[in-house]
């Protein structure tokens, strides 16, 4: 969880709010990689990310001057990022891609990876990449809120109260969502173990 | 075989933290995105390009700050329609006079008392001379003066004096 508890961005945001597009920049240096990762989740395509993170930072830049920071930056910037993404989403339909397939080499140093790989577990069991392909198309199964809850919970690792206020939607509403998307996730991971082939 | 448990999916799902663009993305990010805030540029027209500008400016200057003091601004703008409406009323220059005696209330009401003082003189002989000793000429040059003018011509402006450098330097 490394989302700030004080809006540490002000003073980058108060210069880049009186024309300072320098300090824009560092914002968008920041954040960027933080919010690819969230919409390259929603969307899984690199292409579609790159664009709609361009657009994201552009809309930003055109908006900052109304920001009065009722809200931190990093929770504004994420709103803006989960909005324009649902949004394109919405466009997009079902139709999509995937190109969820580069995996960082730096995770055969995750103490997660070593652990689900080295414990007895159905993960064990199983081909730990057909695994991860399998996971992306069930994440791709969930509808869109979900997924970008998934997304902000597990992999963006940002507390229910943090979600429900990028979404806009209350705490239970928030862990409901939740709730449902995980047993969607374990029901099509189970199918996949039971029949590896399928 | 176990099942997947949330504490599994969720680790499983954390792993996805480690899907990165290509090498080299983010520091050509920076540049892709000035690009395309040119590319914006160009295609906006000049007067929304100017107004842009002009709302920045205005912002960089703090304007709205300054609608905070509306008493202090309100305060000045009184005084200087004051200032300048004083001004504007000002009588004309001191060299110019209007020979009209009537336009001269001042001046008549001077002329009134200092005759009343000579009648005085005259009944009382024997009493001291008054210390206003130039009163009767006075008032008897500025009343003269008056009926002259009035009598032989409309009434004008005249000089009090004039400038030294109009008076002729030579007299044959």
């Amino acid at each position: 969880m490394d989302q700030p508890r004080t809006d540490e961005d002000q003073p980058l945001v108060a210069r880049a709010q009186s024309g300072d597009a320098a300090a824009f920049d560092e914002l968008v240096v920041k954040y960027s990689p933080r919010l690819y990762g969230l919409v390259y989740n929603m969307t899984s395509n690199h292409e579609d990310t790159n664009d709609m993170l361009q657009d994201v930072f552009a809309k930003a830049y055109r908006a900052i001057k109304g920001f009065r920071g009722k809200s931190s930056f990093y929770t504004w910037i994420h709103t803006i990022a989960v909005n324009m993404t649902l949004n394109f989403l919405k466009k997009r339909g079902r139709r999509y891609h995937l190109s969820l397939d580069d995996v960082d080499a730096s995770i055969q140093n995750d103490k997660e990876f070593i652990e689900l790989t080295s414990t007895s577990s159905p993960v064990r069991e199983a081909d730990l990449s057909e695994l991860q392909r399998r996971l992306n198309e069930a994440m791709m199964k969930l509808s869109d809120e979900h997924r970008a809850v998934v997304t902000m919970f597990h992999i963006q690792g940002m507390p229910h109260a943090e979600i429900s206020k990028i979404l806009g939607v209350s705490e239970g509403t928030v862990r409901s969502r939740l709730f449902y998307a995980n047993r969607q996730l374990q029901n099509y991971l189970d199918e996949f173990r039971k029949n590896p082939v399928g | 075989m176990d099942n997947f448990d949330d504490n599994e999916i969720g680790k499983l799902l954390r792993l996805k933290k480690y899907e990165q663009p290509p090498p080299g993305y983010f520091e050509n990010f920076l540049h892709e995105f000035h690009r395309r805030q040119r590319d914006d540029l160009l295609r906006q027209p000049v007067w929304s390009v100017l107004w842009h500008r002009l709302s920045d400016s205005l912002f960089r200057l703090n304007i709205p700050s300054l609608t905070s003091y509306p008493a202090a601004v309100a305060a000045v703008l009184v005084c200087a329609a004051v200032v300048s409406l004083k001004v504007y009323q000002a009588p004309p220059s001191s060299d110019i006079a209007m020979a009209d005696s009537a336009s001269l209330p001042v001046h008549q009401s001077v002329i009134d008392q200092l005759s009343t003082e000579r009648v005085a003189d005259n009944f009382t002989l024997s009493a001291p001379l008054s210390s206003r000793s130039l009163g009767p000429d006075l008032s008897r040059q500025v009343s003269e003066s008056a009926y002259t003018h009035r009598a032989s011509t409309p009434p004008r402006y005249v000089l009090d004096r004039l400038p030294v450098s109009y008076e002729p330097s030579f007299n044959f």
